[in-house]
């Protein structure tokens, strides 16, 4: 565990370099010894209740992302489990007064307490979560939005009534097609709300959740207290927090989080061209990605058996094969796939490298799944950094 | 001026750890902690402009172009940032100069659950 220090140091010192030079030459100049100030030096921490080593993106609004050493356990423990927000946390919520309504093209409006919500028979899906920009980062030209690198992903147990069995007790009109969510979101400014939509077919399907807990656990407010939409294998846009209305709708939902936002060229384009609305289309389900966890990029190893180890998902399909290369991707070798497996989880991997000679290394790492996709050797590059999978790389020296 | 920053810095390290957990949950608004924008003739408009909704990370991450920078600039303004007309140029040149693609790569901090003794667990 890392030591850490208090947020009023760090208020203190405004940039990391400063912070930096100020505090060794503070410790000098105090005549504290240089093993402290190294711990110092590395108390770099931001407090923040249940959210422990989390790579901090965001801090108003909050968007945390896993520092990807964490994706060594099938599924990933609720404090280093990434966070994103679109705008503020609700700023009130109470289990008690908190009500769901369901509306729009059905037979019969319902509200819903929690109380109520909990009498649904309760179903569990083991889901990999994953923003739709994970890895924007990485994308050149780079694009605008939060700047993730390859942590904005998650597995958890997810447990709550069924999606459908609540939307058939409301009765869906023939008319109805599409499901809209909306959260408790608190929007700053002009923001447009943030509501989406999905297709009344995902929204049927048996491992559509009102998701209530977590891990065994009732969800955090960071997670969506007390309840959220989990549209399994589709990014975690599609999986509403604070969820508190939903309404059966004609067609998809009319907004700036259905467009332009979250939408995907239709064609292949040029990096940093643009695309026109009319040529897009929403970013539904998950597509196949693998990441190593271990080495480290940047790690320094010595010669002999080094174990590579990871993660990979397919969305709604499952992983078949994950492989690596030690050497650029000239050769390749199967990795061995981890025993928990479920249909929208990730499945844990690793592959025992044997590092005979010194010298500087890329490793990389491929999946691909039961619809045949396997990872681009390259990104595939859009306007908004969606959806990137390109075959993952660390780089490492061996000595 | 050392002295100064260590004797800050002493008393932080005396003070800090003896406050309650609820006392600093309390005061989290106040203590965000945040980043700041950088120096420059727009520094404070921007702050004004932009941190009203979301801190100066968020903009700090970014390396983007020109075109790039105008696009978001403009789609701030339509979502309520305050930016007089007259100074829509200068921000975008402001917000072009410091965080285009050229630029390093912003390093974030990472959080602690809890921050209470300053010992590693």
């Amino acid at each position: 565990m890392k030591p850490s220090y208090s947020i009023e140091l760090i208020r203190i010192m405004n940039s990391r370099r400063d912070f930096l030079k100020q505090i060794s030459g503070a410790a000098l100049a105090a005549g504290i010894t240089p093993l402290l100030a190294q711990t110092l030096l590395r108390a770099q921490a931001v407090e923040f209740p249940g959210e422990d080593d989390m790579i901090l993106r965001s801090f108003r609004f909050v968007d945390l992302e896993s520092p990807v050493e964490y994706f060594n356990t099938w599924l990933t423990p609720v404090p280093h489990f990434f966070v994103r927000n679109h705008m503020y946390e609700p700023s009130e919520l109470d289990a008690n007064e908190w009500r769901l309504s369901i509306g729009g093209e059905v037979e019969k409006l319902l509200t819903l307490s929690l109380a109520e919500l909990s009498k649904f028979e309760v179903h569990s899906v083991v889901n990999t979560l994953e923003c739709a920009g994970n890895g924007r980062s990485l994308h050149r030209p780079q694009v605008p939005g939060i700047q993730w690198g390859k942590g904005a992903v998650g597995t958890a147990r997810f447990s709550g009534p069924r999606l459908r069995d609540v939307l058939q007790r409301a009765g869906i009109k023939p008319t109805g097609k599409h499901v809209m969510f909306r959260g408790l979101d608190e929007v700053p400014g002009k923001v447009p709300p943030f509501i989406r939509s999905i297709p009344v077919e995902k929204a049927l399907d048996a491992d559509t959740l009102i998701a209530t807990h977590m891990n065994g656990s009732a969800l955090t407010k960071h997670h969506g207290f007390p309840a959220r939409a989990l549209v399994p294998g589709w990014i975690g846009a599609a999986s509403c927090k604070w969820l508190t209305e939903i309404k059966v709708l004609e067609s998809e939902f009319v907004g700036n989080f259905m467009n332009p936002g979250y939408r995907f060229p239709n064609q292949p384009m040029k990096p940093g061209d643009t695309v026109k609305p009319e040529d897009t289309h929403p970013v539904t389900a998950l597509t196949v990605k693998s990441v190593i966890a271990a080495p480290s990029d940047g790690a320094s190893l010595k010669t002999g058996k080094v174990m590579v180890h990871g993660a990979a998902w397919a969305g709604e399909a499952d992983v078949t094969k994950v492989e690596v290369s030690a050497d650029g991707g000239s050769t390749w070798n199967s990795a061995n796939l981890g025993r928990e497996q479920s249909h929208y989880a990730w499945r844990l991997w690793n592959y025992e490298w044997n590092a005979g000679k010194s010298g500087d290394y890329t490793i990389l790492s491929r999946a691909t799944d039961s619809q045949g996709r396997t990872q681009p050797a390259s990104p595939v590059w859009n306007p908004s950094g969606y959806l990137y999978n390109a075959v993952d790389q660390v780089k490492i020296h061996v000595a | 001026m050392w002295r100064k920053v260590a004797a800050l810095c002493l008393m932080v390290l005396l003070v800090a750890p003896s406050l309650s957990a609820q006392a600093r949950e309390k005061d989290q608004r106040r203590t965000n902690p945040t980043e700041e924008l950088p120096a420059g003739p727009m520094q404070a408009k921007a702050t004004t402009a932009c941190t009203e909704c979301h801190e100066a990370r968020i903009i700090l991450q970014q390396r983007l172009s020109k075109a790039a920078w105008t696009k978001e600039v403009d789609k701030m303004a339509k979502w309520g940032a305050l930016v007089d007309a007259a100074d829509r140029d200068a921000l975008i040149d402001y917000l072009s100069a410091n965080f285009g693609p050229d630029k390093p790569a912003y390093e974030p901090p990472r959080t602690a659950d809890k921050i209470a003794s300053g010992k590693s667990k």
